[in-house]
């Protein structure tokens, strides 16, 4: 496999202010990479670099094979989808289609037969001669996309495309998206805050806070071994619960701090005494019979959405539990929880790393 | 009091407001169609009872109207010619880039937009007499408007460029165009509405300047209608109604232009002419 975007030691500062902190990333040709974290984490300003709208103050960028740092993007053959789509208003579709055909002064009649292919294979035959403005949310992203691909880039750069349009929508989109980019072949980099986008679509899923990669890696590697309480927290729906545990005298256990001490067992060895944050996943929490659980927990809120009912629980650490089974449940009952040793995550209380 | 009523009210108080405000230019019109002493009647007749047109062709022949108004369009064009090629680029970088030094010019800018031309016109004046630019007096008008009007049209300029989205280049500039290129394909033609009312605005301003065409042009073959209609108006002045014709002719067009061009002239004031 050959590397088709490599960065190394990549800083990026505006005046005072650190951007980007020592990234290191490559992605191999043909791959599907979601860039995803929180606003102002830095997932934006790593793609402008990519894409030479922002330049980098150190380190290396490089597109296949070639160093891009000072390259100018005309000259870099990527193709970006933005956010608010930047159709041209003043052109047709078609227009705004064959427009980067234009400037690299592909004839008339070639750069039209790109742009009929193109189109339908997006589906935007019957709109070439429209403008813009005419177009409804979901054909104006299409055509932003039909914009990108009719170059034959070396990557495709999305920057958070599907945030504009609706949640049905979305989805669909969501599956368009990464069966173009299947049936192209293509390398595409895809920023987004959507944690669930990023795990549906990508290979390798990048999460960065604060300007830092905290984790990369595939979607349910991230999901099963966080690296950190960030990433523990960020992947996964509804969010991962951390309650303060510490661990037992004999290593294989904790004892986890919900209102009264319970002791629960987890799968490795861990130095006793420890003052640890032991992380559930609500959807590994299971609602059992009287005595078969680790856990007794005070119900707090029942909600249920008809496949699922989430249940929260009244201790001072709350306790989100996913249960899909129908089990009549109300606020104030206790019920009993069982979870799987191998299911408990343990953090550092201080770091937050993985333990 | 119902909403209808109420909205009947505020159109009678806007007509009324209109009448006070549009009853010069009505006067102007019809005292240049009454004859002498229709003129001076007491009271005053709001309708002229004989309409003399032929003071029209009389004044334009007399007065060598043709000529005024060749000057004044001479001096109008070259104004904006050279705001809208200097201003453009001006306006564009001061809408792009942020910080403290764009902040300080344009308030140097808005500064000279303060300051009256009655006020410039001595330091010009002798500038221009050092330099020789008295000899090419409508040039001189010329530089002397542009540098005046200049600030407003890039204050209005730079708004409409501001309209256009940053991510609009910055599409050109992934799609292959080179920064310069992506300026004149992609946010020219967009701002293109824009430009075209403030130049229009510029040229109205223009066309009727007065102050520095006659302090600058001594000489009667190139002054500008504006000041041809001020020689014709003397200490003992009667001829009230071939004044008007004169300024009649002189304002028709630029009010013309304007009603015809209103709606264009009011949303890119108001929009920036992009959606």
């Amino acid at each position: 496999m050959t590397k088709q975007i490599e960065l190394s030691g990549v800083n990026k500062y505006y005046g005072a202010f650190h951007a980007l902190k020592n990234i290191e990333l490559s992605i191999e040709k043909g791959t599907f990479v979601a860039l995803v974290g929180p606003s102002g984490c830095g997932k934006s300003t790593l793609l402008r670099s990519l894409a030479g709208l922002e330049s980098i103050s150190t380190g290396d960028l490089k597109i296949a094979g070639e160093l891009m740092n000072n390259v100018p993007p005309r000259k870099r053959d990527i193709a970006m989808v933005f956010q608010s789509y930047a159709l041209y208003p003043h052109m047709t579709v078609e227009q705004n289609l064959t427009y980067s055909l234009r400037i690299r002064g592909i004839g008339k009649a070639e750069a039209k037969k790109a742009a009929e292919e193109v189109a339908a294979t997006t589906g935007l035959s019957q709109l070439l001669g429209r403008y813009p403005r005419e177009l409804s949310g979901g054909q104006r992203q299409r055509v932003a996309m039909s914009r990108a691909i009719i170059r034959h880039p070396k990557a495709f750069l999305f920057d958070e495309p599907l945030s504009n349009l609706d949640a049905a929508l979305r989805v669909h989109m969501r599956k368009e998206i990464r069966t173009l980019h299947d049936r192209l072949g293509a390398t595409s980099v895809y920023v987004t805050h959507d944690q669930i986008e990023a795990m549906t679509m990508a290979d390798h899923v990048v999460v960065m806070k604060d300007g830092v990669i905290e984790q990369q890696g595939a979607p349910l590697e991230l999901y099963d071994r966080p690296a950190n309480k960030f990433v523990a927290g960020f992947i996964g729906s509804p969010a991962m619960n951390f309650v303060p545990a510490t661990v037992g005298a004999d290593g294989r256990s904790l004892a986890v701090d919900v209102g009264e001490k319970q002791t629960i067992p987890v799968d490795r060895q861990l130095e006793p005494g420890r003052v640890v944050t032991a992380g559930l996943r609500p959807e590994h929490l299971h609602f059992v019979d009287p005595g078969q659980g680790v856990f007794r927990l005070p119900v707090g809120i029942v909600e249920s959405t008809g496949s699922a009912t989430y249940i929260t629980t009244s201790t001072a650490a709350e306790v989100t539990i996913v249960e899909t089974s129908r089990r009549s449940v109300r606020t104030g009952d206790i019920i009993d929880i069982s979870v799987r040793p191998s299911d408990v995550h343990v953090f550092d209380d201080k770091t937050g790393v993985r333990i | 009091m119902s909403e209808t009523n109420r909205n009947r009210l505020m159109l009678v108080i806007a007509i009324l407001m209109a009448a006070v405000y549009l009853f010069p230019l009505y006067w102007m019109y019809i005292t240049a169609l009454k004859s002498g002493s229709e003129m001076f009647a007491t009271p005053p007749s709001f309708w002229p009872s004989q309409p003399q047109w032929d003071t029209y062709p009389f004044v334009w022949e007399s007065r060598n109207m043709g000529r005024y108004l060749w000057n004044s369009l001479v001096i109008a064009s070259g104004a904006v010619v050279l705001i809208t090629v200097l201003g453009v680029g001006c306006a564009y970088v001061l809408a792009r880039y942020r910080n403290v030094w764009v902040d300080i010019g344009l308030f140097l800018i808005l500064m000279l937009q303060v300051l009256p031309a009655s006020l410039m016109i001595t330091p010009i004046f002798v500038g221009y007499s050092q330099l020789g630019m008295l000899n090419y007096p409508r040039l001189a008008v010329i530089i002397a408007i542009a540098a005046k009007s200049m600030p407003f049209f890039v204050v209005l300029v730079r708004a409409t460029f501001m309209a256009v989205p940053q991510e609009l280049e910055e599409a050109a500039l992934v799609d292959g165009n080179s920064r310069v290129g992506a300026f004149f394909n992609i946010v020219l033609p967009l701002a293109r509405n824009g430009i075209l009312v403030s130049a229009i605005l510029i040229f109205m301003q223009a066309f009727g300047e007065f102050v520095y065409s006659k302090s600058i042009i001594q000489a009667v073959e190139l002054q500008p209608a504006s000041v041809g209609l001020n020689s014709f108006m003397g200490p003992n002045t009667n001829e009230w109604n071939r004044i008007m014709a004169y300024a009649t002719i002189y304002v028709t067009p630029i009010l013309a232009i304007f009603v015809l061009l209103q709606r264009r002239i009011v949303s890119g004031l108001t929009s920036g002419a992009i959606k």
